[in-house]
């Protein structure tokens, strides 16, 4: 019962931010973006033309009823077509989200459970040539461009100058081995360019931690090393793992990630989004930039109640 | 005499800082008796603490160690034992308990988690039995209502209450020595007493030895039979409670002994204090590190470094006070 008011109070105090997330995104994308009218027109238009056009695209309406008009898409979770290819948008992002999410999350998981693993290694070896492999790995990491990553993992796993052992483009999840397949490649390029900046932030959590006097205690009274780290450490250590987890979710289910999309040819919401910055298609925008911020209020909440189950001194007030 | 429970000889222990190694323990030599209560006095940064954790192999390494010396206890030598050795050491034969009891405590856990995971571990009991046994140590300490509180968190109890429910881990395990550093420094004056008196009472029952850390002269006072008092990484003097109080010989124990307030007729206008600071680890001087604020220093004290005698009442000094 506490905890279903603690969710409305929260999810009340919510509606400012997308209010405020939606309207700035508006004024960008539809009061200073582009006039598509004349995209679509034709040659030589009527003055009825234009103006039926206009009216289509609801251009003919002011500002306020256009945005309030993308509140009420909001509230009802119905964002129309898309300008360029006329696609239904919920039908659209029913196809791509769940692509994006197959995609990024065995990268995701896989590379923040290593980057906590590497983290509570490299902690417990601090100073020591352990923790110095892992840093130095990290930083090597960290330094090389996203887009080389993906094309050596390309050359080295899927073409035929290295293994050849994966396809290079495309997507299909057909059977799990088809999804095997073509998600392994992505899968290491990401967790490649993630570890590095997991891997540091961990450590650095994890060793601010093992300077508390709990751990002192916890010493004094005989603990091993593998319960101290991976218990007692790990537990107060959860609340910024999870504050770091809980609010990359929203980036990776609505936004994708557009360069494993476009270099692996695999039809998800980051492609699509990509596509619609450059064709200016505002609806779909409008969409993702609404579902994101609804998104992001609900991972707050989420992440809230699960501070209060790592954590007893925290209360939901 | 009974056999010493512990034997500290020529005790050094290191730190290496941005500056250069500092010594902040520098051959310390001491013997702790069955069930005797030692004072371990001094002012702040003289290396109490360090001393006490490096009985527990606690120092933190990097960047410190124990750079030479021995600790004998029950047949070992705590100074070069292995971790797994001092690991079933730790907790059980000796206790420590510290002076932060508001975050001394995992936040995260409940007392009673965190004090059966001692008795499971030391004594091999199983979850009821270190759970029954976690209460009842509890009550032992003096929690009203342990039953509930053995399942409440930390933050749910005043500072005095978590130090009780150190000392109850700390002795959970019937220790043979428990070094409590400044146990009662964080807490109000009421509680100082209160917890002085539990640890007092509990060490009668458990018949264990205490070594007491604290820069408070009067608890000193108050709850032991003898007492060390460091200057600098280094033991000053050490001598049974009488004759420290009525006779100190090292001029550092006379000054310490002044400055300490009390209720008296003739109110001085102002508390005598040692002038002058304690040297900086870094830049020792050759001599007596207490010389330069010493009344009573000869020119042999800026050369010779003065040795502790091997009596139980004894100074390191060249013109200690005179009886
Ligand atoms: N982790 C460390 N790194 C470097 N030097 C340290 C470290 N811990 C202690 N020292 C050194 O050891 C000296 C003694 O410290 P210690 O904590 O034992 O003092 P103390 O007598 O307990 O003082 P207090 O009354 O303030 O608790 C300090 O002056 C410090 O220079
Ligand atoms: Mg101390």
């Amino acid at each position: 019962m506490e905890l279903f008011s603690y969710s409305l109070r929260k999810l009340a105090t919510g509606i400012p931010l997308i209010i405020g997330v939606t309207l700035v995104s508006f004024l960008l994308m539809v009061y200073f973006g582009p006039d598509k009218t004349f995209e679509l027109v034709g040659k030589n238009p009527t003055q009825e033309q234009i103006d039926e056009i206009r009216a289509q695209l609801g251009y003919d309406q002011p500002m306020v009823v256009r945005y309030l008009d993308y509140l009420r898409e909001i509230v009802t979770l119905d964002f129309g077509n898309s300008e360029s290819t006329g696609e239904r948008i919920n039908a659209l992002l029913a196809r791509t989200i769940p692509v994006s999410i197959a995609v990024a999350l065995p990268g995701f998981i896989l590379g923040n459970l290593l980057g906590v693993g590497l983290g509570l290694l490299a902690a417990f070896y601090r100073g020591r040539w352990p923790d110095k492999m892992i840093m130095g790995s990290a930083a090597i990491g960290m330094s090389i461009s996203f887009l080389i990553v993906i094309i050596a993992f390309q050359i080295i796993l899927s073409s035929s100058y290295g293994l050849n052992l994966f396809p290079v483009r495309g997507w299909s999840v057909d059977s799990f081995g088809d999804y095997v397949s073509y998600v392994t490649v992505p899968t290491l390029a990401t967790v490649f360019v993630a570890l590095g900046y997991n891997t540091r932030f961990y450590r650095s959590v994890i060793v601010e931690e093992t300077t508390r006097d709990h751990v002192r205690t916890a010493r004094a009274f005989g603990v091993p090393s593998l319960q101290l780290y991976c218990k007692l450490i790990l537990k107060n250590c959860l609340i910024p793992i999870i504050t770091r987890i809980m609010f990359s979710i929203p980036f990776v289910v609505i936004s994708g990630s557009l360069l494993i999309e476009s270099y692996f040819g695999i039809p998800g919401i980051g492609k699509v989004t990509y596509d619609a910055i450059i064709t200016g298609d505002q609806p779909i925008l409008k969409a993702v930039v609404a579902l994101t911020a609804i998104m992001l209020v609900v991972v707050q909440l989420l992440t809230d109640i699960m501070y209060r189950w790592v954590d007893p001194r925290v209360s939901l007030k | 005499m009974a056999e010493p429970l512990l034997r500290v000889r020529d005790l050094a222990i290191e730190f290496d800082t941005q500056y250069g190694t500092v010594r902040a323990v520098d051959g310390v030599s001491f013997d702790i008796y069955p069930e005797e209560t030692v004072g371990l006095v001094g002012e702040s940064g003289c290396g109490k603490t360090v001393t006490g954790l490096s009985l527990l192999g606690l120092i933190p390494k990097p960047p410190g160690r124990i750079a030479a010396g021995s600790i004998e206890f029950g047949g070992r030598d705590l100074a070069t034992a292995s971790e797994e050795e001092l690991r079933t050491i730790r907790g059980s034969e000796i206790s420590m308990i510290f002076q932060e009891p508001m975050t001394a405590l995992n936040p995260v856990f409940t007392i009673g988690n965190q004090m059966a995971d001692v008795l499971a571990r030391h004594k091999g009991l199983t979850d009821s039995q270190a759970r029954t046994e976690a209460i009842e140590m509890l009550g032992r300490v003096g929690i009203p209502s342990p039953a509930r509180r053995v399942d409440e968190y930390p933050h749910q109890l005043s500072g005095g209450q978590r130090q009780r429910v150190m000392i109850a881990m700390a002795l959970s395990c019937n220790p043979k020595l428990l070094i409590a550093d400044e146990p009662t420094t964080a807490l109000d004056v009421t509680t100082q007493a209160q917890v002085l008196e539990q640890i007092n009472k509990l060490q009668e029952e458990f018949r264990m030895a205490v070594i007491l850390i604290t820069h408070d002269l009067g608890v000193v006072a108050e709850t032991c039979q003898r007492a060390l008092v460091m200057y600098c990484g280094k033991v000053a003097e050490q001598a049974p409670i009488e004759e420290l109080f009525a006779q100190p010989r090292h001029p550092y124990t006379a000054g310490l002994l002044s400055s300490i307030p009390r209720i008296r007729e003739d109110r001085p206008e102002h508390l005598p204090i040692i002038a002058g600071r304690v040297p900086d680890l870094l830049h020792l001087p050759a001599g007596c590190r207490f010389a330069a604020r010493c009344e009573r220093a000869l020119d042999r004290c800026q050369t010779e470094q003065p040795e502790l005698g091997e009596k139980t009442a004894s100074a390191a000094c060249f013109n200690p006070v005179p009886v």
